[in-house]
């Protein structure tokens, strides 16, 4: 019952200070998705780690590390790695959306490649493989409050009020009260995680030191990647591709983001620093090798950062534990719900008058969010095979978005659709029709090879058939050099 | 290619490579962790200091560049 208050009084917490975010009224979709882009270093902090930590490195990593042991590390390195990629790159997208006006990715492509039909594919993509990426998070809190509480009602009762405060303050306040929730749930998981840590192995092991000890002894084969599912060839291909799909921005909702910094050298000093940051990922994957000396084989592995906490921690503190969780679960969705909106609102509707574009957005917000609760809970899995394709079909868009941030024109938009399209057909083969065709590789990257080899072979039959592309206008070129210098 | 993109590779090849390390992969431990976590981690540590090193040479190279303009 107490962990139930902890777990409402969370949820209640988060919305009013999503609320709180707000700086006043407004119909204007740029002040609305990129905060009037004239946020500062610690808002963007927020922002950028924000859509790092989420219910999957909370309750997921040590769920990976209790069945894969080190094979959860395949997700330390790849966000670092693309952070060197953007830390060159933040200055060209940066000032490219601001001389240009981009909110969104297909802002971007459309713009690049002079195609509203890229624009809208881009966004329609973007769209479809996030959907899942929000009911994870959905399902996500009420998986947490089913497990701590051994209830399904008080489980989907938290799925519904938490889905209705997060539209109500989306709505209310933007990307504003998305980054005023992130300060919340970054600073009461980084506690959680640092009790935790220290917490948990010396209540099971005597300590940090001491557990590992015991499973060098007992299970020596977490300490290295083994043969499996999570084996050599899945742990290095999955690297690749997520650092692909971070590096080259192909996440919908890591644009407004972007975009709403007030100058390149707050993202360019977020990427510096934001690897530290990211040390903090090998806290839940400490409490997942508790759970291999203390938990049998059998327990579901999503649950075991909660069970232990219970077992170690007294009830109001396991309470906190639960507020954290759910807050890695209600703060990116409300980020996601941002990136959906503004591309169907932006790339999808066109709705050609500002004020009709606002409300369109807003409509997206609820429907958007009412969908992924409703299939949560009629149709848990319907998504769930959808979600296997988020990253790796989302891979697709890197050839689009890295040829479009590059100066010069190289290819036109119709081999760079003919590679999307190809590499989605590709992903989804192998995801749905073809499972073990190439075992356990990455099919993003299978996906992105294809993608790049049909991009080749239309930019060749474009230049021979004399319908190179055309370069950009002086007008435009000049304009974001001249942002660009200035930045 | 300048120098200063160069730096921060150095540490980006180094997680890349962490799996493929006989020493890194292996089920001994390092100050009584993983050895796999230590060598991340301190190379993600790297990481952050080859990105102020970088940035510090763009800057150096940026205020070359505006002296010698004429």
């Amino acid at each position: 019952m107490t962990i139930l208050v902890y777990t409402f009084a969370g949820i209640a917490l988060i919305g009013v200070l999503g609320f709180l975010g707000r700086r006043g009224p407004t119909v204007d979709l740029a002040e609305w998705t990129v905060g009037g882009r004239r946020f500062g270093t610690m808002t963007m902090w927020f922002l950028q780690a924000g859509e790092v930590f989420t219910t999957f490195t909370f309750l997921g990593l040590a769920g990976l590390a209790f069945s894969g042991g080190v094979a959860a590390m395949y997700a330390l390195p790849y966000v670092p790695i693309a952070y060197v990629f953007l830390f060159f790159l933040a200055r060209r997208v940066w000032s490219l959306g601001k001389a240009r006006g981009y909110l969104t990715q297909g802002d971007f492509l459309e713009d690049r490649y002079g195609s509203r039909l890229l624009g809208t594919v881009g966004a329609v993509i973007g769209v479809v493989f996030v959907l899942p990426y929000l009911q994870l998070q959905v399902t996500g809190l009420g998986l947490i409050v089913k497990l701590v509480s051994g209830n399904a009602t008080s489980g989907t009762l938290s799925m519904i009020i938490g889905c209705v405060l997060v539209i109500a303050f989306v709505l209310w306040s933007g990307l504003r009260g998305v980054a005023v929730t992130s300060y919340f749930k970054d600073a009461i998981m980084l506690i959680v995680l640092g009790v935790l840590i220290f917490a948990v192995p010396a209540h099971f092991a005597g300590g940090i030191s001491a557990m590992f000890h015991k499973v060098a002894q007992l299970h020596p084969s977490a300490l290295t990647i083994h043969t499996g599912p999570n084996d050599l060839t899945w742990f290095v291909t999955s690297m690749l591709s997520s650092a692909i799909g971070v590096a080259f921005l192909t996440l919908p909702h890591n644009w407004p983001a972007i975009m709403s910094a007030k100058d390149p050298k707050v993202l360019r000093r977020n990427y510096t620093w934001l690897p530290l940051y990211e040390l903090c990922l090998m806290f839940p994957m400490v409490i997942g090798f508790a759970a291999i000396v203390v938990l049998p084989k059998s327990t579901n592995s999503n649950g075991v950062l909660l069970t232990l906490s219970q077992h170690a921690l007294p009830t109001w503190a396991t309470g906190i534990v639960v507020v954290a969780a759910i807050a890695t679960a209600m703060v990116p969705a409300a980020g996601i719900l941002v990136g959906i909106s503004s591309l169907v609102a932006r790339n999808i509707v066109r709705v050609r008058n500002e004020r009709g574009q606002f409300w369109v957005n807003q409509g997206t917000v609820v429907v958007a969010c009412g969908l992924a609760l409703l299939l949560g809970i009629y149709r848990p899995d319907l998504l769930a095979n959808l979600l296997l394709l988020t990253f790796s079909g989302l891979a697709q868009l890197a050839p689009a978005n890295g040829i479009g941030f590059l100066r010069r024109r190289l290819v036109g938009k119709w081999p760079v659709l003919a590679g999307i399209v190809v590499g989605i057909a590709v992903v989804i083969y192998l995801t749905f029709a073809a499972t073990t065709m190439f075992g356990t590789f990455n099919v993003g990257l299978i996906g992105l090879a294809a993608n790049l080899i049909v991009l080749a072979v239309g930019a060749v039959i474009e230049r021979l058939t004399g319908n190179a592309p055309v370069p950009d206008p002086p007008a435009v070129t000049n304009a974001v050099a001249e942002i660009e210098l200035a930045a | 290619m300048r120098r200063y993109h160069a730096i921060p590779l150095v540490p980006a090849l180094a997680l890349v490579l962490m799996p493929f390390l006989p020493f890194v992969d292996t089920d001994a431990l390092w100050l009584g962790l993983p050895r796999m976590m230590v060598w991340g981690g301190a190379w993600c540590v790297l990481l952050t200091v080859a990105l102020l090193t970088a940035e510090r040479m763009m800057a150096r190279d940026s205020a070359a560049g505006e002296r010698n303009q004429p």
